[in-house]
């Protein structure tokens, strides 16, 4: 008895540090904003209990459906994008893996993923610069006129998320080039044996059994596609005028700009709200088959 | 071992070699906007803004640089940056390794519970919270300090995920041997399991210093002094100060990322390597 009283008191010592650290700043944040989206703040210092108003506030502000709209377009765009060159240039790395010189190109393909968002953000405001961007001269040069990607309202997100997948792609080709090498040579053997065609080996045997890659992929891809921040503040700052203000700026500047913390909290929520919905859904979609 | 064969199918037809050099010259065209931001920032001024541009400068000069480093705290950022990452990396080591342990190597009844609990809360971005890690910190006056930016980042649950995925795969024989022998708990984390499992640790290092050198929205939120602000803060504020200035942004930037890049191209099969592992699933 008591040394079953021990055992558990050492399995909580194991535990406790970990727990410790994510009740208070992980856990406990996500209740701590619920609770401060039901109240008004006041900068004073006074707060007041206004039940569900700061979510009928978001409800009607023509704004927040401007930032949402924004976000779910540059998701729309950024997921896809992210996903889709990943998984090519998975396929390119994993196809050419018996050449040393492919190292090298994984690594080219991986490295601006260590880059952090503002170095990103900063090299694409100058290569997309309407003036003396390199991105335009060239386009110029070849005999197209290219739109003025991050002064023109339709083209900012679209430009905005064509850095982002730059950015965040290498990480994704890791991952999918993992779980090719994990595919048992005999699966292509057999395959190749009943004469399949190579596009037929992809779809039939390939991408099934990616499956739980491209699920770990697509929920990893829709959390930073929703909470896209940094690089849109230092593109475009949300505009031209609100064309790219995404929610996560929208809870930035309702909270630290006009220090509406209620309602900054409320968009957290709801961020936390669709990101989780999402998660469910895309787990449901694509199986639940992961080592969870 | 042969391995085979979907793209190489593929490859087949249009020439394996065709196939490299495409790959090689994507690479390139990938590469080019890091070269194009190095470039830019030992241009002169009148260069950075020459038709048509220059992709080897043509005079070199450091004055950018000497902007950067005379004008802002720009080491003081990079230290900034060290320190937090560091802090991170260590601390999240230290409460990650006995918990993982707890969740592979101990038998006790509600375990796979609580670690579903811990782990799904892996799809709760950081971002998410500020509004809460803001009113908490500033309750324990603790903003504008670095243990404002590194505490949110310790308790993230990648770190038990990841060792007790590695811890689970060690034959439990060893265990049982030790603890033959008299061992504690303690002295089998210690003596066997850790010894075994660096390939995870040195993953789950590559991944916690990597995440929170770039971390970048709550960092800008709970740092307001340039004193305090790490790199990719730092780099901010450059650019809200030399707005259309590209060659102090660039050679700000440049300064930035030149240490990754060291690093990288030196550990460039452990990072890769440590980074997979944190992917693989």
């Amino acid at each position: 008895m008591k040394r079953r009283y021990g055992r558990t008191v050492e399995i909580a010592l194991f535990i406790l540090p970990f727990a410790a650290f994510w009740i208070l700043f992980r856990l406990g944040p996500v209740l701590y904003g619920f609770f401060i989206s039901l109240y008004r703040w006041d900068p004073l210092g006074d707060a007041k209990f206004i039940g569900a108003r700061n979510y009928l506030n978001l409800a009607r502000d023509p704004r927040f459906w401007n930032a949402l709209v924004n976000t779910l377009e540059f998701a729309a765009m950024a997921i896809p994008l992210i996903v889709g060159i990943g998984l090519v240039l998975a396929l390119f790395i994993f196809a050419g893996r018996k050449r040393r010189v492919t190292t090298w190109l994984e690594a080219g393909f991986f490295f601006p993923y260590l880059l952090t968002v503002s170095v990103v953000g900063l090299i694409w405001r100058w290569l997309l610069d309407p003036d003396f961007g390199i991105v335009l001269l060239t386009l110029r040069d070849m005999g197209i006129d290219p739109p003025v990607f991050l002064n023109e309202p339709r083209w900012a997100l679209p430009a905005i998320a064509l850095a982002t997948a730059w950015w965040l792609a290498g990480y994704r080709m890791l991952l999918f080039r993992a779980a090719l090498e994990d595919i048992p040579d005999e699966f292509y053997e057999a395959a190749r044996i009943d004469g399949a065609s190579s596009p037929r080996v992809f779809f039939s045997i390939v991408l099934p059994l990616l499956r739980p890659a491209i699920l770990f992929a697509l929920v990893l891809t829709t959390i930073s596609g929703f909470i896209v921040f940094g690089q849109v503040l230092i593109m475009t700052a949300g505009g031209p005028g609100r064309a790219s203000e995404v929610l996560a700026m929208y809870l930035y500047r309702f909270g630290f700009e006009y220090l509406e913390m209620g309602q900054a909290a409320a968009v957290g929520t709801v961020l936390f709200l669709i990101i989780l919905g999402l998660t469910m859904v895309s787990f449901r979609w694509l199986g639940y088959e992961s080592s969870l | 071992m042969a391995r085979l064969r979907v793209v190489p199918v593929t490859a087949a037809k249009l020439g394996p070699r065709l196939l490299v050099a495409f790959a090689a010259a994507l690479a390139l065209l990938w590469v080019a906007p890091i070269a194009w931001m190095f470039t830019t920032g030992i241009k002169s001024a009148p260069e950075i803004f020459a038709l048509p541009p220059t992709w080897i400068p043509q005079r070199p000069t450091l004055d950018h640089v000497h902007v950067v480093l005379t004008r802002w705290p720009f080491l003081r950022w990079t230290l900034n940056s060290v320190v937090v990452a560091g802090t991170t990396t260590v601390l999240s080591v230290l409460v990650s390794v006995p918990a993982a342990y707890a969740f592979s190597r101990l038998r006790w009844r509600g375990r796979d519970a609580i670690f579903l609990v811990f782990l799904s809360s892996m799809l709760i971005p950081l971002e998410v919270n500020v509004i809460p890690l803001y009113f908490l910190m500033n309750r324990l006056h603790l903003l504008n300090t670095y243990p404002a930016v590194f505490l949110p980042m310790i308790g993230m649950p990648i770190g038990i995920f990841l060792l007790r995925q590695f811890y689970i795969n060690i034959p439990g024989e060893l265990d049982d041997a030790a603890r033959v022998d008299g061992c504690g708990n303690l002295r089998i984390l210690w003596h066997v399991i850790l010894p075994l499992s660096r390939p995870a640790l040195a993953a789950l290092v590559i991944y916690m210093f990597t995440f929170a050198w770039n971390e970048f929205f709550w960092s800008m939120i709970a740092l307001s002094s340039p004193q305090m602000f790490t790199l990719p803060i730092g780099l901010r504020a450059l650019q809200g100060a030399y707005d259309i200035d590209y060659g102090v942004l660039m050679a700000g930037a440049a300064m930035a990322v030149l240490p990754t890049l060291m690093l990288f191209l030196f550990l460039r099969g452990s990072i890769i390597r440590g980074i997979t592992m944190t992917a693989h699933k």
